[in-house]
Formats: structure tokens, sequence, C-alpha cells
């Protein structure tokens, strides 16, 4: 898709007047924040497991060469075809030509980013293939026509009514505001596509390294009949989840659905060797595999290297106040939340993704749940720096931070300011509050009063003051 | 298809971002610490019990199959099944579902019959190969042939379990396939479910609506 990154503010004014979103937003991000925190909470091991996911991730990023070498032999080993992609174009050019000299036209597709990232769809229908989201929220998004708006929830702003009257349009269901009843229609009709379909896509969660695996972890079952029944399976993945070895799997096991949902295991985990063997009865007889580089070598090679440790469990996402108050759709392209924030500069560019890095209050929570321990705050500011060396940012903001840098290091200056104010606010904000600002400066005011200038300054109070308590002056 | 892309060039291009930073020569990592282990055989089968059955699962163990075939019966008639069915090859399904016959409106189907689109209300049998305690998780797999249908088509799924299927975490489950794993290893952790609507949680999304664990006698 389009990245609409730029444009964060305008997309955030929309969805904080969007009242449907905003309750779903409140509902999902609570639920879970608190399951996540109940599951780590039963675990008392959690945070050994988390060290040791963090510290397996980096050894195999800073030897990424190594690793992902072993991967393409061990999986041609076994049988898989792998082909590599270093753009997105090239990406859809490699999927759309499988597609064509399978014969396929019709595959079920399970959830993947990466196929998002690289808008595999449009060019698989374009190679004639009709692809069905089979994960029950990419389905209900397909129909909608609209992109994920949370990696693991990707239909969190859509209410029933709304995905009823969907199923009333697009596949002639009656309505219902009854969710197991929706459900019932959707298996209905994916089952009769699982069936039929030539091709499976997937995803991959991992890789392994030792062994040519590819390790899916899904709720629906979905990625695992899309991996059974079709005959041919197509996993597109990007080069930085490759983990070293099966026997590492556990771990990752421990951490991901514990950190996505609360789960103390996902109900399905499918860890897929190569293609039909002699004698199985089902299974697919071609597998391909297409790891997609798409700026990621890149990213490897600088100090933003560790955010490709990231597992996409979404706990970042929900823990963040920011995301929780704008959704996804804000972000304006694939990646949302924290995460996002620093994925889509690094992907689509500095200038497209530049207002990403700055939606963040700094609070430090999505690098608290962050199951591989990703520093995300540290990285924002880095990327906050980068945008002024690259002179993205406003000169006039420059400009403020330089003079707020400059008062706030020097005592006397500080305080010489804080008498000006303390007068200021006697004279004009009475009530205490400041209610407008001029200019840019309105974006403090806009949403809400801000708190007008203490008249007395508190460094004032504590000369007069000091060691005295008030009680026995 | 022949493969497409230049892999040498994807491995040359990640060597040269990697060069020059630390730790790309970084040794081999260590083997990932041993999971303690939970205990006997005892323990290991009621943690699988307590864990699966917290994925709302159904657990079912009985002293003697006399006891044991008319509860499964029950059970499965209270689910609606009307037809078993089981894979070829797997002798301890094929004897359970048979003798599962006079207990209830149950009719045996093929394999290929349970592939259609539309089939009635079915149970797949299946002699599973492992149990993890830890997670909860009946582990089926392709080795040797074995077929995955039982646990990913039918409206309910009935794992028979023997003591010795029992392992205490996933590592165990993963190191008996030593280097080389079989084309499919599935772990399978209580019924289908989604929670995509309104992140409600509703079972039964894809795969089975029931999930039955039985430890055979
Ligand atoms: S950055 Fe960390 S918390 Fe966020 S999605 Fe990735 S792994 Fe999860």
């Amino acid at each position: 898709m389009e990245p609409r990154s730029h444009s964060f503010y305008r997309n955030s004014e929309k969805s904080l007047a969007d009242t449907t979103l905003q309750a779903a937003l409140s509902r999902t991000t609570g639920k879970f924040v608190y399951a996540r925190a109940a599951s780590v909470d039963a675990y008392p091991g959690f945070e050994d497991v988390r060290s040791e996911g963090a510290r397996i991730k980096k050894e195999t990023l800073d030897a990424l060469d190594r690793h992902l070498a072993r991967f393409l032999e061990e999986a041609e080993k076994r049988g898989a075809v792998v082909h590599v992609a270093r753009d997105a174009a090239e990406a859809r050019r490699i999927a759309a030509d499988i597609a064509r000299q399978e014969g396929v036209t019709l595959a079920v597709k399970s959830k993947s980013m990466v196929a998002e990232e690289v808008d595999l769809n449009p060019a698989l229908e374009a190679a004639g293939v009709e692809v069905v989201e089979s994960d029950l929220g990419e389905f209900i998004i397909q129909l909608a026509g609209e992109p994920p708006s949370h990696i693991i929830a990707p239909a969190v702003h859509k209410s029933r009514e709304q995905i009823s009257k969907l199923f009333e349009q697009k596949l002639s269901e009656p309505y219902t505001e009854e969710i197991p009843e929706l459900v019932r229609m959707a298996r209905k009709h994916l089952r009769a596509k699982f069936l039929a379909a030539g091709m499976g896509i997937s995803g991959a969660n991992f890789l392994c390294a030792d062994t040519g695996s590819v390790v899916l972890v899904t709720n629906e079952g979905n990625g695992r009949m899309g991996t059974i029944l079709p005959r041919v399976h197509l996993a597109v993945a990007g080069i930085e989840k490759v983990i070293p070895r099966l026997a590492d799997l556990p771990i990752f096991l421990r951490l991901l659905p514990r950190s996505a949902t609360g789960q103390a295991i996902s109900t399905y985990v499918s860890i897929l060797t190569g293609t039909k063997r002699q004698g199985d009865p089902e299974g697919p007889e071609k597998l391909h595999l297409l790891l997609v580089d798409n700026g990621r070598s890149g990213i490897l090679q600088g100090k933003y290297r560790e955010i490709l440790k990231c597992i996409r469990c979404g706990a970042c996402l929900n823990i963040c106040p920011v995301y929780q108050s704008v959704g996804g759709h804000a972000y304006g392209w694939v990646y949302s939340g924290p995460i996002g924030a620093v994925l889509t500069p690094l992907l689509t560019g500095l200038p497209e993704g530049a207002p990403l890095p700055n939606a963040s209050t700094l609070c430090g929570a999505c690098a608290e749940v962050c199951p591989v321990k990703i520093p995300l705050p540290k990285l924002f500011l880095e990327l906050r720096a980068d945008e002024r060396d690259q002179g993205l940012k406003n000169p006039a903001e420059v400009f403020g931070m330089k003079g707020y840098a400059a008062v706030m290091s020097r005592a006397g200056i500080l305080e010489a300011m804080e008498r000006i104010l303390g007068v200021l606010s006697r004279l004009f904000f009475k009530e205490g509050r400041v209610t407008w600002l001029p200019l840019k400066l309105s974006g403090w005011t806009g949403k809400r009063d801000f708190p007008a200038p203490a008249p007395v300054p508190f460094r004032k109070l504590w000369k007069k003051h000091r060691g005295i308590r008030p009680w026995n002056r | 298809m022949e493969p497409v892309g230049n892999k040498e060039e994807l491995i040359r291009r990640i060597a040269v971002a990697l060069r020059g930073h630390e730790g790309a020569q970084a040794a081999a990592a260590p083997p990932p610490p041993a999971p303690a282990g939970i205990g006997t055989e005892a323990d290991r089968i009621s943690r699988f019990r307590e864990q699966f059955e917290s994925h709302g699962g159904n657990f079912l163990s009985a002293s003697a199959w006399e006891v044991l075939l008319p509860a499964l019966g029950e059970e499965l008639r209270m689910a609606g099944v009307v037809a078993l069915f089981f894979p070829d090859g797997d002798a301890e399904a094929r004897r359970a579902a048979e003798a599962l016959v006079p207990f209830g409106p149950f009719t045996l189907i093929s394999p290929a019959e349970a592939r259609q689109p539309v089939s009635p209300l079915t149970a797949g049998l299946q002699t599973a190969e492992f149990a993890i305690a830890e997670t909860g998780s009946i582990v089926q797999t392709s080795r040797g042939g074995t077929s995955l249908l039982p646990g990913l088509l039918p409206d309910v799924h009935v794992a028979l379990l023997s003591p010795a299927a029992f392992v205490d975490r996933m590592e165990e489950c993963l190191a008996a396939f030593g280097q080389d794993p079989p084309r499919n290893i599935s772990f399978l952790s209580g019924p289908s479910r989604t929670a995509d609507v309104e992140q409600t949680l509703t079972i039964g999304a894809h795969g089975p609506k029931k999930t039955v664990a039985v430890l055979l006698p």
C-alpha cells in the first residue's frame, strides 16, 4: 500500500473523531494489556526466557549472513525452492511468476505482514489469481477493502454490525448480531475455498536455520489448512525471521503467545519442513520460499539493527498511549504503534515516516513489554536526531529547542524567565489555565487547557522556605 | 519454477552490512538452557490435563475400555456427531472407532469423504504422537506417512494418548526428531478459536470446535 505516514497528524485527527474506532480501541487494547500482564505473572520464569530470546535474536542478527546461508542450504536440501527478492517490486514479480507457472487460479492466504508490506495481493490478482484472506480479521478487512489496523487483530476497528453488513453485501448472508453466527458464516465460506485452492500463501513467524523449517503460529487453524490442503505452498518472509536452531523455537513459543494475546501457547503451531514425501497422504507437492530484503540489509548496517529482532507480537501497540488514542490506520502504513514508528521511517524513508518517531511520549512502556527487549524509545530519539540532521525538522522547532536548552542549562536565565512568566500569569491567566496560544503553539491548547505558569516559581518558594517545614514554621 | 533472485548477492550484501560491527564473527550461540523436568509420568499427565482443559479441551480417562467407550460415545453424541473417521493405518484409532459405533448414531466414513466441502457432523480419531505437559498440546506429525486430517477438518478431534506419549516440555518433543524433522509437526492446543470480531473469544474458526484427549487405559 502507498504509505500515508507523512500525514500522521491529519490521520490522527480523523481517528480521534471516529467514535466507533475509539470504542473499539479502548475495548481491545485494555483486554490485550490485561491478558498479557496476567499470563506473564502466571509464568515465573518469564524474565529469564525474555533475556534468552533477546540474546538469541541479537546473536542471530550479528551473524545473519551465516545463519541465512545455512537456512537456504537446508531448506533447498529438503525440497524447497527458495527465491530472494531485493525489494517489494521484485517480490511481487516473483510471486506472480510462481502463481502463473504453477497454474494457480485460487489461493488461500494466511496473515503475513511482509506480504502487506510488499503489496502482494494486487500483483497476484493482476496475474489472474483470486487471493482469499483466510484469517477471519484479514478476511473481513479484505471484504471491506481496507488495510489492517493491528498486527495481530487486523479488524479491531470494525464492529459486529459493520461486519454483518459486509457479509450481507458480499456473501449474501442474512444480517445477524450474533458473533458465533458470523464466525460460522466465514468458516463455511472459507472451507470451500481451502478445499478448492491450488496454492496456500503464508508468512512465517520463524525460520529455523539448521533444519530449513518454516514455523507458523495461529489460533484459527487457517495457517494449517493452507499448508496441508493445497498443492502448492508459498511462504513469504523477511530475511530477519531466521533463528539458528529448531531447538531455539521453544523459547520463542513461550514469548510470542504470552506477549501477543496472553495465551500460554497459541492453539496451532506448525513446523513445516520441505515438501510432501513418499507415502504422505497429503501435503504440498511444491514449497516456494520467498525471502524479502526490501531495505532490511540496510537497517542491519547501522544503529537501528535491533529493530530487526521484532517478532511482531503487538504488545508494544497495545500498551502505547499514542496507539491507544489514534489506532493503527493513523500511522499510514502497514506497521503501526511503536514498532511502526521505527520500521516505517526506516523502510519507506525518513521524509515519508518523519512524524512517526515523534508520535511517542517517551514513556518507555513499549520497551518494558517487548519480549525481545528492543529499546524502542532510544530508537525514536535516534530517528528524531536523524530528522534534525537531515533538515527535516521545522526550523522554528529547532530554534525553540535550542532556546529551551539554553534556558534550562543556565540557572540565572531560567530564574528570570520564571519571574517574567509569573508576572504574565498573574496578569493574564487568572484561572490558572491557558486556553489559547497563537500560531504553532496552538497545538498545546487546541484540545485542552494548558496549566498556567505558577505566579510564584518553585525555586523562589524553595529559597524562602528552605528546610523549613510549613507545619512547624 | 526455478529459483529466482541472486542468493549469493543477498548473503554478500548482508555480510558487507555487518562488516566492522561487533559480533560479525560471533561464536556459535551456546544451546539454550536445559528446561527443568516436570517429574513422574503421573505429574506429566496431570499437568497436561490442567493445561489442555485451560485451552478449552476435554480430557477423558478411565481404568478400562468398558468405562471409557460409553463416556466418549456420550461426549460425541452430545456434540451432535453422526460420523467417525480415522486415518488409514492407525490401528488404535480404527479399533476405537469401530467399538464406538454401538454407542451412538455413528457411521464410519473414509478420509476422502471427510474431505468433502459439505460433510455430516464428523469426529476424526487419531493416535497422537506426543502430548506436551508444559503447554497442554497434542502433537501430530506427518512422520511415516501419517495423515493430519483428523485434527484439521472435522468438527470434533479425538486424540488417543498412550501414557508413554507424554513429555515434559516442547524441547523433549522436538529433540525426538533430531536434525531431520518430518514435513509437518503440529502442536494442537485445544479447539480452534478466534477473537477477530470485537475481540470476543469464539470457538471453531477453521479447525475443530471440540477437542477430546483420551488417555488410553
Ligand atoms: S517491537 Fe517488541 S513488543 Fe513490539 S511487536 Fe516487535 S517484538 Fe512485539
